[in-house]
């Protein structure tokens, strides 16, 4: 099979994930209650309406001298809107439309998202939030993905080379305690860990905010507003050119943008910031490739190549490095997709401790009662579609170094 | 001189009734013997079954002892609202809102932290863990040594059910998937396709946040956020277990024995749950293991989300105490003034501690049973 053909192939069996995640997320959805949905989906309704199915005689369009409850008519329309009025594959068709139109519902008015940490965002639409957020997102993972090869790979390596002894033991003992230690505990002692450290060595004054003397100056995304030379009292904090607070320009992601303004100190600001989260989220996942680059290296290990590169007197490290290394890349590349996958799920905990702006600090607040319905499945579609893209970079590459997957 | 080798136990002995019990069980008893010799030689697989026993232990003397529900014990109530004790070193007199000299104060917000001790005057009773701060503030101190030894059972019991009924049904699915095949198969991967790739916390967090939301939110039936949690689980649980025994089964399925039950006419009912099922369960066990190790983890970093689970957030369960823990721990250093303020190191320790020793060691049996029943891990 040629490249091109496989990696349509591959695309085509995308389609059926996509659409089963969002049947999952419309089974979801309808157990929610009506209102809830009405508002998250088709916005607040206009001052003086509601969602309510009746009105009682003098509220909304129902006249005060009426003698019994009114039909409210935005009822009607909403349900009509939704299809509610109609069987359950009229209804599944209608969120198809829209989930596949990238049409996620608004923000509602409220949850904590709007009530505490983003009061901008309130009644915007989803996918518009979610827009101003992803970037930072995907910076974390692509410095968290940064640490996990760098560290994982030579890891195992070294592991299998010296197995069953010292180094093998000490890096499974580290690997699994990162499995065990569950991620709001150790960002936890982090903090704990910083705090401490920063307190007693220096005076609280952190490295980020030379005059900053508490604990939001080495948490959150940018540099508290007093952190700047001549503070601004309009900017709340964040850096010159983001408007309104969040939405930041030209291309949305924070470290690239400060550069292309030429703000160096911002952006090596932003990735030292960065840094402590992204390590925390490698920790908790480098268990998984550890163990698969081990297991896959002492197979290669026992191959009748490696003993022929032995007997012609190949030096060990080389062997280790070309002949072994190389050929358990493949298993490697298949593992850095599970470990996106399970990566993803760390990020509402690691982004609401250190109150960074990303994607998931927005899921992380839209679970707490009231609920963010809107938000919650928007971020739910999201993530899920990163993990499915991950995937299939993650096999189009396997096919591209291993000719067996896509001939065989 | 030669003594007469002794016959060969005739296991294939035929006799109306078939060959005894432990006849049939010989080949399962010298594989198990062969399992525990390759276990007990891996250190770290025995540190872990020994922590494992030891906290079976915990949960056993904690169900069959009658304690009270006496992990919150009324205190703060009576000595004033703002006490970070330091027994050792502060005196703190009954009946009095001022703490004596040598006190510690914590902020008004953070009542009734108060460091491990195992006994003073003042005190209603031993503190060996010390006690928590929990958000909402209340009156009382949060006990973290009853917390936890009460704690013990209910973990145990929600990850047990959880893992059980999971593996169960997709040991079930993936059985049927990998043996029938075609159709069948094909609708069913998909659909763990499908499941898996949601990310897996996130989807917990999701389908127990959707859940949660159909219960009245005043009630206060305990089984039925139980149960609640139970189902959400499971819902995202199965597709793993359903993926791991299919892999499984098209291997067992070619082998010798399944065919020879074919020729001889058994049903495929019986060929799936007496042959098939039976001999693809040991990778279904470890991963069991694994798993449950993880659900407390889950279950607490949920709570630590802030979404409510369980009608008190007070639930003694390890999962739960730990978030609680450290669960407005940032709140606490931004009201506190660092040098005033003793970092309340118990808090942070010991549910996490209880937390992390079980997630780690059921990592490292697990790990040591996969290395000693996959020979080509031994080489």
């Amino acid at each position: 099979m040629r490249m091109w053909t496989y990696v349509v192939r591959r695309l085509l069996l995308i389609v059926p994930i996509i659409l089963g995640v969002m049947t999952i997320t419309f089974v979801l959805v309808s157990a929610l209650p009506l209102d809830e949905r009405f508002t998250a989906y088709l916005g607040v309704p206009p001052k003086g309406q509601s969602y309510a199915p009746t009105l009682a005689p003098g509220q909304g369009v129902c006249p005060a001298n009426a003698t019994q409850n009114c039909s409210n008519p935005y009822y009607h329309y909403a349900l009509n809107k939704l299809g509610l009025n109609q069987g359950v594959w009229v209804q599944w068709g209608v969120w198809m439309y829209n989930s596949l139109t990238f049409n996620w519902g608004h923000v509602g008015n409220a949850s904590d998202v709007v009530e505490t940490v983003y009061p901008e965002a309130k009644g915007l639409p989803v996918t518009e939030v979610l827009g101003w957020f992803l970037p930072y997102t995907l910076e974390l993972a692509a410095l968290s993905l940064a640490i996990i090869m760098a560290v994982g790979i030579p890891l195992g390596n070294l592991s299998a080379v010296y197995r069953n002894r010292p180094v093998d033991q000490a890096s499974r003992v580290m690997s699994f305690s990162g499995f065990a230690l569950p991620t709001f505990l150790l960002g936890s002692l982090v903090l704990a860990a910083v705090l401490i450290g920063l307190g007693s060595l220096n005076g609280y004054h952190s490295y980020f905010c030379s005059t900053g003397t508490t604990f939001q100056d080495f948490t959150g995304s940018w540099p508290p507003a007093y952190c700047y030379a001549s503070p601004d009292p309009t900017n709340l904090g964040y850096p010159s050119w983001l408007t309104a607070g969040y939405i930041s320009h030209p291309t949305g992601f924070p470290t690239i943008d400060a550069l292309i303004h030429g703000q160096w100190s911002l952006a090596g600001d932003t990735i030292l910031r960065m840094i402590l989260p992204a390590l925390i989220i490698a920790y908790g996942t480098i268990a998984l490739l550890l163990r698969f680059v081990r297991n896959s290296m002492l197979e290669v290990m026992n191959l009748d190549f490696v003993r022929t590169a032995r007997a012609k007197g190949v030096p060990e490290r080389t062997v280790v490095r070309r002949h072994a290394g190389r050929n358990s890349l493949n298993v490697t590349i298949t593992v850095l997709g599970l470990t996106f996958a399970s990566f993803v799920g760390g990020f509402p905990v690691v982004e609401y401790l250190f109150n960074l702006r990303g994607v998931g600090q927005l899921l992380a607040y839209s679970v707490i009662t009231p609920i963010d319905i809107g938000l919650i499945f928007g971020t739910t579609l999201l993530f899920t579609f990163l993990v499915v893209g991950a995937n299939l970079i993650v096999d189009v590459l396997y096919a591209y170094l291993d000719p067996r997957v896509r001939l065989g | 001189m030669s003594t007469p080798e002794p016959a060969a136990p005739d296991v294939y002995e035929t006799s109306t009734r078939g060959p005894s019990f432990r006849q049939r069980m010989a080949p399962r008893i010298a594989q198990s013997k062969r399992t525990w010799y390759f276990l007990r030689r891996n250190g770290l697989a025995m540190a872990g079954l020994i922590i494992l026993l030891l906290i079976a232990a915990v949960a056993i003397y904690a169900l069959s002892t009658p304690l009270s529900y006496q992990y919150m014990t009324e205190y703060c109530a009576t000595n004033g609202a703002t006490c970070l004790v330091s027994p050792s070193v502060c005196t703190y007199p009954q009946g009095t809102v001022a703490p004596g000299p040598g006190c510690y104060q914590t902020p008004a917000d953070f009542p009734s932290v108060i460091a491990p001790t195992w006994a003073s005057l003042t005190q209603p009773g031993p503190l060996p863990l010390g006690s928590l701060s929990v958000d909402p503030p209340i009156q009382y101190f949060y006990n973290t040594y009853d917390g936890l030894l009460r704690g013990s059972d209910w973990s145990m019991l929600i990850s047990l059910t959880i893992v059980g009924a999971g593996a169960t049904i997709g040991l079930f699915l993936g059985a049927v998937s990998g043996y029938m095949g075609g159709v069948v198969d094909e609708g069913l991967m998909r659909l763990v396709d499908i499941f898996l790739s949601i990310p897996q916390l996130l989807f917990v967090i999701v389908v127990v946040t959707v859940l949660i939301t159909l219960l009245p939110t005043s009630g206060t039936d305990f089984a039925a956020h139980i149960y609640l949690l139970i189902g959400g689980f499971l819902v995202t649980w199965w597709p793993f277990y359903a993926r791991l025994v299919r892999g499984q089964v098209l291997v067992v399925r070619e082998q010798k024995y399944v065919e020879a039950a074919r020729a001889s006419g058994a049903s495929r009912g019986r060929i799936i749950l007496r042959h098939i099922v039976p001999n693809s369960v040991y990778p279904v066990f470890i991963q069991m293991s694994l798993d449950v190790g993880t659900i407390p983890i889950i279950i607490g970093t949920i709570v630590f989300l802030g979404i409510r689970i369980f009608p008190s957030t007070y639930l003694p369960e390890w999962g739960t105490i730990a978030a609680l823990s450290v669960f407005d721990l940032s709140a606490f250093w931004n009201s506190c003034q660092i040098a005033a303020c003793v970092i309340p190191w118990w808090q942070l320790l010991f549910p996490g501690l209880a937390l992390f020793l079980f997630a780690i060691s059921v990592n490292f049996l697990a790990d040591g049973l996969r290395d000693a029943l996959d020979p080509r891990l031994r080489r």
